[in-house]
């Protein structure tokens, strides 16, 4: 007699047998978490430095983006930049950049970017870089402005001391505050599955379709995310503990 | 070139409503150690910051060696380089070792290069003693040390004048002998110096000259001498009461050396 394969069991093998579409939605669920981080990163740090150092008009613009951005729903900001170039009239050119390999007689099929992909990528990049910014914001203010007077009475422009001075240290003092950020953006990633990216989320909704297993899909896409973001917090503990500076 | 290093005309500063700095003026010689002194809100801080235009005045003129500091075209970033300045609290850069606090600027403003601008950092801290502690941060540091590696980057820069803002009043008391003895040997090697302290034994070893500042204008100026025989207006007589009645005179302090 052969023995039975529990139910749960079976249903999880189910699943799985859809790996590759597992795969390919992580990895570019990954590729927008990357994209976005980095965008958010770099345009938060220059609105940071605007809004805390820049002259009465700049503070406004980077005050006012920041406002803008964290008062309104990062979907209706999605769908706002997809739907902006139809409504203007503007072309969408139908261009794409796309993997196909195979691995273990699965084909990969995975657009890395087109129309679509880059409407996401750039929603989710100036929305987490209002965040960003705030975080930024406050780390420059934990650092205080002592240490950037010192820095012009030697001689340094204001410029100087920021990026000598003041950055190296509140780049390190933001981690713990700023890995909230790392750890909520992979989630909100899934909003482009509104826009039809093929990422995680929307995978997962295909596999369903496909097998009905509703629960056990998206309790492994929860995990998959769980074990992620917490990569990324232990990662950045760990980075934020090297980084120290001594005595402090 | 003009006869002094150092030449403030007529400072006005206010912030707001708030009038700080109303028509101060003095003026400092090669060498010379002005020490500015008054009680708390007279405007003894804004005035240094006003002089390295970390915090510009409404009115007045500011002459560092002859150049107008306040006029047109002036590279502030580059007189500021000639002003050292000493803090209160330190305002050392906390993410660097002692001698990177002080080879920063040597490097960024004055571009020497990493190996003339840490020889030069070493010397600054031989100066004040503390080469053994070239390679700890400041947060390894006691709040002695701390200060004189601030007088040592300040030092290095080779300032035509160094301005100290208070430079002991953050310490604890058995801390406040260290700094000034640093500060007791650079007057006497000839540093310029605008020290705005309260500690009297220090202005009356040093001071060329003390000036007595209250609610924004010199109310008395005169030697060291002069302020502890026979002070003029009643103002100076009772501050000076006070802080004797606080500190002692520090004498003691002075003469036991390190």
């Amino acid at each position: 007699m052969f023995y039975q394969i529990p139910e749960p069991i079976e249903d999880i093998l189910l699943v799985f047998s859809y790996w590759d579409h597992i795969l390919s939605g992580f990895i570019l669920t990954m590729w927008l978490y990357a994209w976005a981080i980095l965008i958010g990163f770099i345009l938060g740090l220059i609105l940071s430095i605007l809004r805390q150092y820049g002259g009465k008009i700049l503070k406004i613009i980077s005050t006012s983006y920041i406002e803008l951005m964290r008062g309104t729903p990062l979907l209706a900001q999605l769908l706002f930049l997809y739907y902006l170039p139809t409504s203007l009239n503007l072309p969408t050119p139908d261009w794409a950049v796309v993997s196909n390999f195979s691995l273990f007689d699965k084909n990969f099929n995975i657009i890395f970017l087109n129309h679509r992909t880059m409407v996401g990528i750039i929603a989710l990049g100036l929305n987490s870089a209002a965040y960003q910014a705030e975080y930024f914001r406050g780390s420059f203010m934990s650092v205080g402005t002592g240490q950037l007077l010192a820095a012009q009475s030697l001689g340094m422009s204001k410029f100087e001391g920021i990026r000598h001075i003041i950055l190296p240290q509140a780049l390190r003092r933001v981690i713990p505050s700023w890995s909230n950020e790392a750890a909520y953006l992979p989630k909100y990633t899934i909003v482009v599955y509104f826009i039809s990216v093929q990422e995680l989320f929307a995978e997962a909704h295909y596999i369903v379709a496909f097998t009905y297993l509703s629960l056990t899909t998206y309790i492994i896409i929860a995990i998959i995310f769980l074990v992620l973001i917490s990569t990324i917090s232990k990662g950045l503990d760990v980075l934020y503990n090297r980084l120290k500076i001594p005595g402090l | 070139m003009d006869e002094y290093v150092l030449r403030v005309n007529d400072i006005w500063k206010s912030y707001d409503d708030l009038e700080v700095l109303k028509g101060v003026s003095f003026e400092l010689k090669r060498q010379e150690v002005k020490v500015i002194f008054g009680p708390s809100g007279s405007g003894k801080s804004t005035l240094l910051r006003c002089i390295n235009l970390l915090d510009p005045p409404q009115k007045g003129e500011i002459y560092l060696s002859g150049l107008n500091l306040m006029g047109e075209h002036v590279d502030l970033n580059e007189a500021r380089s000639k002003i050292g300045m000493v803090f209160q609290h330190f305002n050392l850069f906390t993410h660097l070792k002692a001698i990177d606090n002080i080879s920063i600027a040597l490097r960024r403003v004055k571009k020497l290069t990493k190996e003339e601008a840490n020889r030069k950092a070493l010397e600054a801290l031989e100066r004040v003693k503390l080469a053994k502690w070239a390679d700890h941060y400041p947060a390894q540091l006691s709040g002695g040390q701390q200060q004189r590696v601030g007088i040592a980057r300040a030092l290095a820069m080779d300032p035509e004048v160094i301005l100290f803002d208070e430079p002991t009043s953050a310490l604890d008391p058995e801390l406040i002998g260290e700094v000034l003895q640093v500060m007791l040997d650079l007057a006497k090697s000839g540093t310029t110096m605008v020290v705005v302290t309260h500690e009297l034994g220090f202005a009356r070893a040093v001071a060329s000259e003390m000036i007595f500042l209250g609610e924004g204008i010199v109310i008395e100026r005169g030697t060291p001498d002069h302020f502890f025989t026979s002070p003029k207006s009643e103002r100076v007589q009772q501050f000076l009461k006070q802080l004797t009645i606080l500190y002692g005179t520090h004498e003691k302090l002075l003469e036991q050396g390190d």
